[in-house]
This record gives structure tokens, C-alpha cells and sequence, in this order.
């Protein structure tokens, strides 16, 4: 358990000759909650692609759970929760779980245990057979969460989990996520909720495709002697505004 | 290549169906609903069409009137117009399709011209046709002659030359219906699976249900070979519920092997299938999916050999069928059911279809790997 669950050296990724993630350098621990913060176009979402072999880097290299990516090795490892809703409306909340859990090769009993304690957690027990089309938006992010973890995988990254969710539910979340920390599960998650980001162990500021700040909230908002995230995301903005 | 993977996207596929009664439908409905209206449509013949008859002929038991009676009734509906300028002006009116002259004294000069060839009178049948409507003139032209010489073997003065077409090598006492089910049912799998699975792509990747199965083990081949299994079991019950109909109602002709008209229709669904995903990655939204249908659908129906063989192209036109797969399922299917060939006639076409799958499913599996750029 030497190694980060993530590295991230020099990584750089080009859309044409937009930059859409500027030469990153960043590493997470195994076993910790690591935010990516940040606008939109800020290039999170961009750099959590690329971990999960989604998109290639242009320059620099990434690796994952010591393995560098893209490698089809780390995808029976990771669980990726993308921005978009990304289930089949026309299948009920079951049969969005047991494809993932039939991808991820598990067996059937297992997918039903599985299915039953995540549906438990995100408090969709009841709609298990309801087509997901006649879901609520916070509630298909809800089915979208669990279904990225139906395979109980050891790194997570989760682009905007919390978008749409109610506070109660969102305060749940997080509970989650601390236990789910605690049985060493590495988590990257993106959000550009600033208060949110009191929850992770370290937090990364990206904008533009470039790092602005890495480190605790607690360091990262004293580095700008600032009161809080979203003052120390503006005074550091404005700090490399001048500089550049 | 693991193939739990590749049977969980075609469950997937089967399960999404169970809760889109609208799509079903289409696929079991539209096939038959097509099948009705176009062999029903294009079976039938040209009947009760309006024509002017002047008689002008005089003669008392004249020829004429014989060959009057012997018109086809079915096809043509006689009226009788007293002078040329009359009748002629009925067809300009767009009332009657052709005015039928008999000239002045045509029983006598017939009479005349049998004892002496060389007379002179006139003994021409003058048939003016609205031919606006080609199909309705040649009818008309067809039922003049035969009924000429239907008079003329009741005078006894048949052709002493004959032809007997009855004894058909192949398809003996086919319809037009027999010729033309092998060919919808090629039409129908190609172009709704085609179009499915384009619609059903864009939607993968649109809705972000591609990005999510490409961070899972599943590989774009076992995403490909799923879908390639779940739509070629639709393609073929598409064809069974075409063929029970076709029996039941138009009382179809299944010579051969129909379990190797099945093959060849799953082989088409799957050259589709990998056509659509390639489509597929050329459109952003559903609606620019839809501009492809016309694409895919019109040089099928033209030039495919469904409605018409592939003789009645032009000369320069037929390489584009051959570029067409739809063509080799529909010639190898037709060989089948009405030729009763077994695959030792068809394997040129079945070679083809697995050319054609071949190539598409490599280029879609491509394309999709291509979306990792």
C-alpha cells in the first residue's frame, strides 16, 4: 500500500488546440476522500476521463492503482459515476444494476445482496422495479450512484455525485462515503458545491485546466488567507490572473 | 472476447424491449403492415379501365363484334362512341383511356385479304391511348391483341406456332406474391435493424450509457457482438412472423430449406446492425439519425431486386446493387424458398453477407474504439 491510487504527472490533455487539462500534477492516497474543484471547464471532469481510460492523454501520464493508464487492468478495480445520467431509462433500476453487475461478472445471488445494500443506501428500495424513466432527476443520480458501485470497486471516481440530490440525502452521502473510507476505499470526486468540499481529506482547485491550489481545505483556504473555499477559489483566481 | 459480457448487453436489449411495447410493435407490426400493403398493391393488375370503342365496320356477323366480345372483361370496360371525333374527344376529356377503331368494311377486306394477300383494304385495328398512364396503355394494348387472337383460333385460324410456359423448372404456378415475400422480408430486416440500432447508438452515446460501459471490463467487440446477437434473433423472428402470415394469408411458396433462409436473414441482420453503429458515430442527436433513413432506405428499395429483378436496372446502375447488401439476401432467400436451392447455389450470396459483416463489424468496433480518443 506504498503507492497512491492515483498519480497524475504532467498530465495533459488537447482538444484541437484547446487545452482542456494543462500539465496536472497531483497525487491522491489510497483510502482518502480527494475533491476536484472547480467551474465548469475547469478540466475535472476531462482528467477523471482520463484515469478511467476513457480519453488519452496528450502529454504526461496517469496511473491508477500503480498501473498506467489507459489500461484495461484497472477497469474491474474502478467505479465510474458519470455527469450525464447515463442509465437505460427503458430497464427498471434492477435491470440497470444486474447489467452492471452481469459486466462486472458477478454472480446472481451476489448482484442481489449488493443491489440490496446500495438500494438500502440511496433509499430506493421501493422503486427497485420501477422503470427508471418514471424516476425523479435526483433520484436517476441516486440509481446512477449505485450502479457505479455494484462491483464494490477500490478507487471511485464520481463526476458531480451530489448534483440534484437533496441536503438530508446529500448529508447521507457523505456518511457513506466516510465508511466506505474507512474499509480503504480511495474516492475523487468532483463538485463545485465549495461548502461540500469541507468533506474531503484534500482537495484539488482547477480552473481553466490548471491547478490553482492542492492540499486540506483547511490549508488551501488559509494559502489564500481567505475565510472560506469559495474566497480563497476567487482570491487565488484573481492571484494568477495577475500573474499571467 | 468474453461472452457473459456479450449475453448480459443482449439481455439488456431484451429487457428494454419488455417496457417499449411501441418499439415492438414496429418491429412485428411494420414488417406485416409493409407486406400487405405492397404485395397486395403491386400484385394486383390493371382492371375496369374505361375505353371508347368506334366500330365503324358495317358488316352484318362482322368480325368486329367478335373480337369486341372476346375484350377482356376484367380489364376493360367498353363503351361505344358513334364517329372517331367523338370517341377521341372522350379520351382528351380524361373520361376513357384509349378509343378502339375498326375501320370502314374491316370484316370485308379480312374476308378479301384471305383469298388474295395482296388486297388493299384496311384491316388495322386502331388503338389510341391516353399513355399518360404507361401501365394502363400497355394493359389496354395487351388485351386488344389477345383478343384478336383469340378470334382468330375460334375462326380456326389459329397460329400454327405455340408456347407452353406452364412447365416452370422453378416456381411452377408462383405469384407475384411468392417473389415478392423473400424480398420484403430482406427489406424489412436491413432496414429496421439498421435503423434501430442507429437510433438505439446515438442514444448510447448521447446519453452517456456508452462512456459508462467503456469504464467497465466490457469490451467494443462484446458490446458489438451483443447487440449482433439480440438483433439477429429479432431479425428472425421478424421472418417467421412474415412467413406464417405469408402462408396463412397469401398461401406462400417454400420450396427449400427454410432454416437456411433464416441463416441468411441473421447474417443480414448483423451486416445491418454494424451498419447502424457506424451510422451511428456520424450523428450527435437523434434527429440527425433520422436524416440517414432515406440513405439507407431508397437505393435498398430501388435497387435491391426487391420489387423488380436486377435486370430491369440499367446496365449502368447495377454495380450499386451489387454495392448493396440487402441484394445478396434477397437473391440467396428467393434461390431458397422458390428455387429450393440449398447452399451449395447460394453460397456466392452467403459469401458476400459475410464479407460485407466482416468489414462493417471491424469498422464499427473501430469506431467505437475511436471515441477513446
Amino acid at each position: 500500500m506504498q503507492s497512491f491510487a492515483v498519480e497524475m504527472r504532467g498530465l495533459t490533455k488537447k482538444f484541437g488546440s484547446f487545452t482542456a487539462l494543462d500539465n496536472l500534477n497531483l497525487n491522491i492516497e489510497r483510502g482518502t476522500i480527494h475533491g476536484l474543484l472547480g467551474p465548469n471547464g475547469a478540466g475535472k471532469t476531462t482528467a477523471i476521463k482520463m484515469l478511467c481510460g476513457l480519453l488519452k492523454p496528450s502529454g504526461g501520464e496517469g496511473f491508477v492503482l500503480g498501473k498506467k493508464v489507459p489500461d484495461r487492468g484497472v477497469l474491474p478495480e474502478i467505479g465510474y459515476m458519470p455527469q450525464e445520467t447515463a442509465l437505460y431509462l427503458d430497464l427498471t433500476v434492477h435491470g440497470n444494476m444486474a447489467l452492471y453487475g452481469e459486466l462486472f461478472g458477478l454472480s446472481k445471488s451476489r448482484i442481489a445482496e449488493r443491489e440490496k445494500e446500495l438500494l438500502a443506501f440511496v433509499a430506493l428500495h421501493k422503486w427497485k422495479d420501477s422503470l427508471v424513466s418514471n424516476l425523479s432527476g435526483g433520484m436517476k443520480h441516486r440509481v446512477s450512484l449505485a450502479c457505479s458501485m455494484i462491483h464494490e470497486p477500490k478507487l471511485l471516481f464520481l463526476d458531480e455525485p451530489t448534483v440534484g440530490v437533496d441536503p438530508e440525502l446529500r448529508a447521507a452521502f457523505w456518511e457513506y462515503f466516510d465508511l466506505l473510507k474507512k474499509t480503504g476505499v480511495t474516492i475523487v470526486l468532483t463538485t463545485h458545491y465549495m461548502d461540500e468540499a469541507q468533506h474531503c481529506d484534500r482537495i484539488a482547485l482547477l480552473r481553466q485546466g490548471q491547478l490553482l491550489a492542492e492540499g486540506t481545505p483547511v490549508d488551501v483556504v488559509k494559502s489564500a488567507s481567505a475565510t472560506n473555499l469559495e474566497e480563497a477559489f476567487l482570491a487565488l483566481a484573481k492571484r494568477e490572473d495577475g500573474r499571467s | 472476447m468474453n461472452i457473459h459480457r456479450a449475453f448480459a448487453i443482449t439481455k439488456r436489449i431484451f429487457r428494454g424491449l419488455r417496457h417499449d411495447r411501441r418499439t415492438v410493435a414496429l418491429m412485428f407490426l411494420a414488417p406485416v403492415v409493409a407486406m400487405c400493403v405492397f404485395g397486395l398493391a403491386f400484385s394486383g393488375d390493371v382492371e375496369d379501365v374505361n375505353v371508347v370503342v368506334v366500330n365503324l365496320d358495317n358488316a352484318t356477323a362482322s368480325v368486329s363484334q367478335r373480337i369486341i366480345s372476346n375484350f377482356d372483361e376484367e380489364v376493360l370496360k367498353v363503351d361505344y362512341a358513334a364517329s372517331v371525333e367523338e370517341g377521341v374527344r372522350r379520351v382528351e376529356d380524361g373520361d376513357y383511356y384509349a378509343v378502339i377503331i375498326f375501320p370502314e368494311r374491316f370484316t370485308e377486306s379480312l374476308l378479301m385479304k384471305r383469298s388474295d394477300p395482296s388486297y388493299e383494304g384496311d384491316t388495322t385495328i386502331q388503338v389510341r391511348e391516353d399513355r399518360s398512364n404507361v401501365n394502363v396503355a400497355n394493359a389496354i394494348t395487351k388485351s386488344v391483341t389477345d383478343a384478336i387472337l383469340l378470334t382468330a383460333k375460334q375462326a380456326g385460324q389459329d397460329l400454327p406456332m405455340k408456347v407452353d410456359a406452364e412447365d416452370a423448372i422453378y416456381g411452377k404456378g408462383a405469384k407475384f406474391m411468392d417473389f415478392f415475400v423473400p424480398g420484403i422480408m430482406a427489406f424489412v430486416v436491413f432496414m429496421l435493424t439498421t435503423l434501430l440500432t442507429l437510433i438505439s447508438f446515438v442514444g448510447e452515446r448521447t446519453t452517456g450509457n456508452l462512456e459508462r460501459l467503456q469504464s467497465t471490463p466490457l469490451r467494443e467487440s462484446e458490446l458489438v457482438v451483443g447487440y449482433a446477437i439480440a438483433f439477429s434473433i429479432i431479425g428472425m423472428l421478424q421472418t417467421v412472423v412474415l412467413l406464417v402470415i405469408g402462408v396463412a394469408a397469401f398461401d406462400i411458396m417454400i420450396v427449400g430449406n427454410i432454416v437456411l433462409a433464416f441463416a441468411v436473414i441473421a447474417l443480414l441482420a448483423i451486416v445491418s446492425l454494424s451498419l447502424g453503429i457506424l451510422l451511428s458515430s456520424l450523428a450527435k442527436r437523434e434527429a440527425q439519425a433520422i436524416q440517414f433513413f432515406p440513405l439507407i432506405v431508397l437505393p435498398t428499395f430501388l435497387l435491391a431486386g426487391i420489387f423488380w429483378p436486377v435486370e430491369a436496372i440499367p446496365q449502368w446502375l447495377r454495380p450499386l446493387s451489387y454495392l448493396i447488401p440487402p441484394s445478396y439476401a434477397v437473391d440467396a432467400t428467393r434461390s431458397v424458398m422458390l428455387r429450393g436451392w440449398g447452399i451449395g447455389g447460394i453460397w456466392v450470396d452467403i459469401v458476400a453477407l459475410c464479407s460485407f459483416a466482416a468489414a462493417f463489424l471491424a469498422v464499427a468496433i473501430l469506431s467505437l474504439k475511436r471515441g477513446r480518443r
